[in-house]
């Protein structure tokens, strides 16, 4: 009886971290209609941060451009990532 | 006799940081801003019955200068707490400050950087890109860390490093460093040299690469490791993997973290959850005090669940189970930390 408890369980926990991670992730802003399109190095730049940043933390609450440029050559030092990626990068974190 | 300790310790810390600050505030004064960042923790754990307790405070300061250079540190003060005699007696407390790494890096082109200094010794990953306290997943350090990284995991001396190969769908990044034998109390290190080579899909999220040390103390010796990180980009998996020989003992760890959604920063409760799940094996070789490794064979098991509340705090909690000839032993674990940063001085230009 408790095990089919605990695998109903894990099966529930299973298939809503599934529809949680499958869901649009929409923050607040994003949700008001879109009146621009993103520049394609923004987006690019976000992507470089996920492939490379991202696969140690996830981007910082804020960011002032002040601590951007430190931040993103500290990086760069520390995750081995090219010129190429340290400049969109900073595009994308300090657009 | 604690409180002496504890004064001079942090007296040291403070001069050592007040003097970085302020040879990077003299130098950055009209170039760029200086960033302190890093966490500060409370960790608690119980081996074997044994409770212990860890307040730790990790700083991390970044100054740029230009385009070209960059003074890194990273540093730690913290406190252990423990009951003298494992479980039974009063309780004590010992107070310690180390330096991780206090470096230059000079940023020569796109494939090459010139690091002079203390330095994270690049054995592997484990050490260089996962045990900041705020980006480990699991609080303790897998059995085999001290392979590659004995003495202190930091090196003094001079590293190459950078992206070789940089192509749109893979690139092949290296390290190669030299290290003097060093016994300055919290600067230690130990004479070698060795480098890493890695060869990383961005698209795939996967990594594999070797490393091989020559540690050239003592009688010498070969040290070899190998590492593979997949990361898959649809699905907030998190797969890493540790092997590392040396004439001590061998062994590997592998670690899974999968993040109950793509993005912990939704607001969704459930999307905040990371369950955390590690298993090693170390098999014992001829293992020297100086090596840090196990009398024994050991296989582990830890399973964990991390938390990530608003403001950059993360809860942690484990369990785990080590069976060894030399004893078994439940180890539980408990972490709050706090990540900040922000810059070094106020003002500056933006």
């Amino acid at each position: 009886m408790r095990r089919s408890a605990l695998i109903l369980l894990g099966l529930m926990l299973f298939v809503s971290s599934i529809r949680t991670a499958a869901l649009p992730q929409a923050s607040p802003n994003e949700t008001k209609p879109k009146t621009t399109a993103k520049k394609p190095a923004a987006d690019e730049g976000e992507k470089r941060f996920k492939e490379n940043c991202g696969r140690c933390h996830n981007p910082p609450d804020s960011l002032s451009p002040r601590e951007v440029k430190a931040v993103v050559q500290h990086m760069r030092v520390r995750a081995m990532l090219s010129a190429e990626d340290e400049r969109l990068i900073l595009k994308f974190l300090a657009p | 006799m604690v409180f002496r300790i504890v004064r001079r310790t942090v007296i040291k810390a403070g001069i050592a940081l007040a003097t970085i600050c302020y040879i990077a505030t003299v130098a950055c004064a009209q170039s760029d801003t200086p960033i302190l960042s890093g966490a500060v923790a409370f960790l608690g754990a119980n081996r074997g019955g044994a409770p212990t307790y860890q307040p730790v405070i990790e700083p991390v300061l970044v100054a740029p200068f230009g385009d070209h250079f960059v003074v890194e540190a990273r540093g730690d003060i913290q406190g252990f707490v423990f009951r003298e005699g494992g479980n039974t007696g009063p309780y004590n407390a010992i107070f310690a400050a180390s330096l991780f790494y206090l470096q230059l890096d000079y940023v020569a082109n796109s494939h090459l950087t010139v690091t002079v200094g203390r330095f994270l010794t690049p054995f592997n990953i484990y050490n260089e890109r996962i045990s900041p306290i705020w980006i480990a997943n699991l609080q303790t350090a897998p059995i085999i860390f001290t392979i590659g990284t004995r003495t202190s995991a930091s090196s003094n001396g001079a590293m190459l490093r950078g992206v070789a190969v940089d192509r749109a769908n893979w690139t092949i990044n290296y390290t190669a460093y030299v290290s003097a034998l060093t016994t300055t109390q919290n600067l230690e290190a130990g004479r070698a040299a060795g480098g890493r080579v890695g060869l990383f899909l961005p698209h795939h999220g996967f990594e594999v690469g070797a490393s091989y040390q020559r540690f050239l103390q003592n009688e010498g010796s070969n040290i070899s490791g190998a590492y593979v990180v997949w990361q898959p980009q649809p699905i907030p998996l998190d797969v890493r993997a540790e092997y590392a020989h040396s004439p001590g003992g061998h062994g590997y760890w592998l670690e899974g973290a999968y993040h109950l959604a793509s993005n912990r920063d939704t607001g969704r409760w459930l999307s905040r959850f990371q369950p955390v799940a590690r298993v090693q094996q170390y098999f014992k070789g001829n293992p020297t005090p100086e090596d840090l490794l196990p009398s024994a064979d050991v296989n582990q098991f830890d399973v964990g669940l991390n938390y990530y509340l608003p403001h950059n705090i993360r809860l942690n909690g484990s369990y785990g189970r080590q069976f060894s000839s030399a004893g078994d032993a439940n180890i539980w674990n408990f972490q709050i930390s706090y990540r900040f940063l922000f810059p070094a001085w106020p003002g500056g230009h933006s």
